[in-house]
């Protein structure tokens, strides 16, 4: 069966993960009945949006600088406190809100890609070397929002307490409902744009190999500033979406999310785009349908067990590169 | 053959779409100094990765001394006595010279946990004895006076020669040499091949070398194996080898130069 | 900076700097662990505070629900943390560098996680209380003796002499194990594994070896931790523990045992001086600016001087 998943492309696997997807549900359905699963579900689907939005970013810096951004959940805590500022701050409507948070997140990565990650690159500093400063990084961006904003929870002013029901039984407060059906929305968008833009091809290519695609002519440089854009861009707009899904935001939760984002990326197969995306959406639907047969507070265990257990069984996860030396 | 230390048959490997070696077949006589040649990317290389464990090949088979080492870790093949060096030398530059020497020498219980703390004398004779077998292959290798430098601070032919003894005192069997000519002045050169020989005759070590100066491989070697496009397209004699229409062919087609 | 009142008579309390020396004793211990980790094998191990976790855990469940001896409990609870450090390598250490950390950190959140939840076992968010009766009992002996010599009224001073002897003797173990094939090895190892690997040496077992190793003094900077704050509760051993010790281990460089000490020290100076500047700010603001530092620290440490204060530029053979 492995031998089959290799052979396939990215696409036709995506395919395959659907209909298992689906097939998994009809599964739920029997066992749970339509109410538990469906529920389930779509619970499943507004976090595997906001997963898998964090996830593209994560994936994206990934394969193009080989680097892990652990201050990358904290970009999506930056962003869900811009919006916060706009929004609650300044009254801004929550649609203005998002668009700060994004452009501000976006300018954020794309400061530091200018200011401290150029300058590392080009002293030929090491992977050790560079994975401490995300780690140090981290602590700087999530303690100076701590630091201005304090630990008391907080929230945007959305509504919070209407709710649709649809589909036969299925609950979902209307806040939540847009969340999903905006990020999705997005990752449809970024999965086009990656396939078939310039940028997205460059992408591709410095992620395959780097020194070929400076030879091919490719601006590394340029592509590297742009990648560090869209990742900003994509971690803001997760975070004002767990921010609204939530409801209540603490500054640490960025950095509590970071370990789910690795697991969707690496699940997905990790510096590839797609399988973010995939892995972020399954990694959502995995964690709530494990509510449905054992006590929600081992929700987030569940996402860290699969990291590990994609670790060892397939290392280079469901659509990915190698991961093993 | 008669008494092949060495044996490849139907070793293949490709990566993504590129199939490095295409179903490579040839042996190693015990105790000679055997030529691996080709024109650049006939898989010399990778046949020594695939041969020595640092790659998985995808089918074949490989015997070392009658045994199977196919899919076997690098560090198994190693011990059982196929030592070899890389293309760009791997002389670990943050330890000194003595250290790298001393790395190398096989069955240390010094080295495991257990053996530390059950065998505490033991081990500390065992590292005098290690010390004064590798000063004397040092000296052997007129490297005995960089014992205390740093690998690092050594000269490229230096580094050469310090890969070539550190293998020996592994005690090898048989020794894969990827081009250690490469980047070596003459003189250097020169002594690198009369180690050989010497080792050849007086331990019994096999030599499999990769090389591309053809006058090198005709004045050194005893037997030639030829690849190219991932097989192996003639064995035998220099003499016959360089006359052959295939290798002829393979050379002409990737260099457009002739060989003889 | 004369905005702010700065009150100088705490500075000279020795039982306060007493109780930083204890803290920043038990994170020199813990980033012994890190060092042999990250500077002698070259492997990034971001769990240590996992390993911390489950030797503390072990060794008061033993004490608390099983009612064994502490002489007993913390030699079996430290073999329970070696052996988790073995399960948590034998799959890990053959992934690539960055997916090894990652895989470390998820181990450690499993931990964490589960010492919150799994409320039977550890008490969850309320913690375990009352696994160091024998160390009261310890103490007050100690405290007899040190009255003998006029030390007697500093309670916190048997703790703090614990702390650092374990440190002097664990140092000392791992620079004697530096000086064996064994630690020969490691070196090779840690430089190009490939090479290593020429030479016969399984690479694979000296890194589980050198997980299992960190995992032990994990434990038992575990132990004492927990007999500092007399409480075993998950918020303790959290990433940050961690990353601190990352920060900890960068200051004082990569490579040599002293500098863990030395950095320790000097970071918590750093950290803990600060209480004397009475900013007007909430608690959790205060505790923000600290995390900030050591973030600040671990950037421009990398940044300016990756060897770190005791480091060589020449042996800095950084990988990720």
């Amino acid at each position: 069966m492995v031998r089959t998943m290799n052979a396939l492309g990215t696409g036709s696997r995506g395919v395959l993960l659907a209909a298992f997807a689906v097939l998994v549900f009809g599964a739920l359905v029997v066992v749970k009945g339509y109410e538990a699963a469906a529920q389930a579900t779509a619970n499943g689907l507004v976090t595997g949006t906001y997963f898998a939005l964090g996830a593209v970013g994560l994936a994206l810096v990934f394969g193009v600088l080989r680097l892990v951004n652990f201050a990358h959940g904290d970009f999506l805590t930056f962003g869900a406190y811009t919006a916060l500022l706009a929004n609650v701050f300044f009254r801004l409507p929550v649609v203005v809100a998002t668009a700060v948070a994004v452009a501000s997140t976006a300018l954020l990565a794309g400061v530091l890609e200018l200011v401290l990650w150029r300058p590392m690159r080009a002293r030929k500093a090491g992977g050790l070397q560079l994975l401490l400063t995300a780690i140090g990084l981290a602590f700087v961006i999530r303690n100076c929002i701590q630091l201005v904003a304090g630990t008391e929870p907080r929230g945007l002013r959305v509504d919070v307490t209407s709710a649709v029901t649809f589909l036969g039984g299925v609950r979902m407060g209307t806040t939540e409902l847009t969340v999903m059906v905006v990020g999705l929305a997005v990752l449809v968008f970024v999965a086009v744009l990656l396939s078939v833009s310039r940028l997205g091809r460059e992408m591709r290519a410095l992620a395959d190999n780097l020194s070929l695609a400076e030879v091919a002519g490719v601006d590394t440089g340029r592509v590297i500033i742009a990648t560090w854009l869209v990742a900003g861009s994509l971690s803001g707009l997760a975070g004002v979406l767990v921010a609204a899904a939530v409801g209540v935001l603490s500054p640490q939760f960025g950095f509590q999310l970071l370990l789910s984002l690795f697991a969707a990326t690496v699940l997905g197969g990790i510096g590839n785009a797609y399988g973010a995306l995939a892995g972020g959406l399954m990694l959502g639907l995995t964690q709530e349908w494990s509510t449905l047969f054992i006590d929600p507070r081992w929700k987030l265990s569940v996402g860290f067990v699969i990291l590990i257990l994609t670790l060892l069984a397939r290392p280079n996860g469901l659509l990915g590169r190698p991961a093993l030396k | 053959m008669a008494d092949p230390i060495f044996a490849v048959r139907d070793l293949a490997k490709s990566f993504g779409g590129l199939q490095a070696v295409d179903g490579a077949t040839f042996e190693v006589e015990r105790g000679s100094i055997t030529a691996l040649i080709g024109p650049n990317g006939a898989g010399k290389t990778t046949l020594f990765n695939l041969v020595t464990g640092f790659i998985k090949p995808d089918r074949g088979h490989i015997e070392f001394d009658g045994r199977s080492v196919f899919g076997r870790p690098p560090h198994v093949v190693a011990r059982q006595g196929m030592l070899r060096t890389f293309q760009i030398t791997k002389a670990l530059a943050a330890m000194t010279v003595i250290d790298n020497m001393m790395l190398a020498a096989p069955d240390q219980p010094g080295e495991r946990l257990l053996g530390l703390a059950t065998r505490p004398f033991t081990w500390r004779r065992q590292e005098r004895a290690i010390h004064a077998r590798a000063i004397d292959l040092l000296e052997r290798f007129q490297l005995s006076r960089l014992a205390t430098a740093y690998a690092g601070t050594l000269s490229g032919g230096q580094r050469k020669l310090l890969e070539f003894a550190r293998l020996l005192m592994a005690r090898p069997r048989i020794v894969l040499l990827d081009e250690p000519l490469a980047g070596v002045n003459p003189v250097l050169g020169r002594q690198i091949l009369d180690h050989m020989h010497e080792l050849r005759t007086k331990s019994g070590i096999t030599f499999l070398f990769i090389e591309h100066d053809m006058e090198v491989v005709m004045n050194n070697a005893d037997r030639v194996v030829v690849m190219a496009f991932g097989r192996v397209i003639a064995t035998g004699l220099p003499s016959e080898v360089r006359r052959d229409r295939l290798v002829i062919d393979a050379y002409l087609g990737a260099h457009g130069e002739d060989v003889a | 900076m004369s905005l702010y009142l700065v009150s100088l008579d705490s500075f000279g309390h020795v039982d306060f700097w007493l109780g930083v020396g204890i803290v920043a004793g038990i994170y020199s211990i813990f980033t012994l662990g890190l060092q042999l980790n990250v500077g002698f094998t070259g492997i990034v191990n971001l769990g240590q505070a996992g390993f911390m976790a489950i030797g503390a855990y072990a060794m008061a469940i033993l004490i608390l629900t099983y009612g064994w001896s502490p002489w007993l409990a913390l030699p079996a609870a430290t073999l329970v943390a070696m052996l988790a450090g073995a399960l948590v390598a034998i799959p890990s250490v053959r992934l690539r560098g960055d997916y090894l950390a990652i895989a470390t950190i998820a181990f450690a959140e499993i931990v964490q996680s589960t010492a919150q939840n799994a409320l039977g076992l550890t008490g969850g968010n309320n913690g375990l209380l009352g696994f160091d009766a024998w160390w009261q009992t310890i103490q007050v002996s100690m405290l007899g003796l040190l009255n003998l010599i006029g030390l007697g009224t500093q309670d916190q001073i048997p703790l703090f002499l614990l702390v650092w002897i374990t440190f002097l003797v664990l140092m000392l173990i791992l620079l004697a194990l530096q000086h064996t094939p064994w630690g020969r090895v490691l070196r090779a190892i840690r430089e190009d594994e490939d090479a290593a690997a020429a030479l016969g040496k399984n690479a694979y077992a000296y890194k589980i070896q050198s997980l299992a190793l960190a995992a032990a003094i994990g434990a038992i900077a575990g132990y004492l931790l927990a007999l500092n704050i007399t409480i075993i509760y998950p918020g303790t051993y959290s990433a940050d523990f961690t990353f601190i010790g990352f920060a900890i281990l960068v200051l004082g460089g990569l490579g040599r045992y002293a500098g863990v000490a030395l950095g320790s020290i000097l970071l918590w100076f750093v950290l803990e001086a600060a209480r004397f500047i009475d900013l007007p700010l909430p608690g959790d603001k205060v505790a923000a600016i600290r995390l900030l530092v050591v973030g600040l620290v671990l950037i421009f440490v990398m940044v300016l001087r990756p060897q770190g204060l005791l480091g060589r530029r020449q042996e800095m053979v950084l990988r990720g």
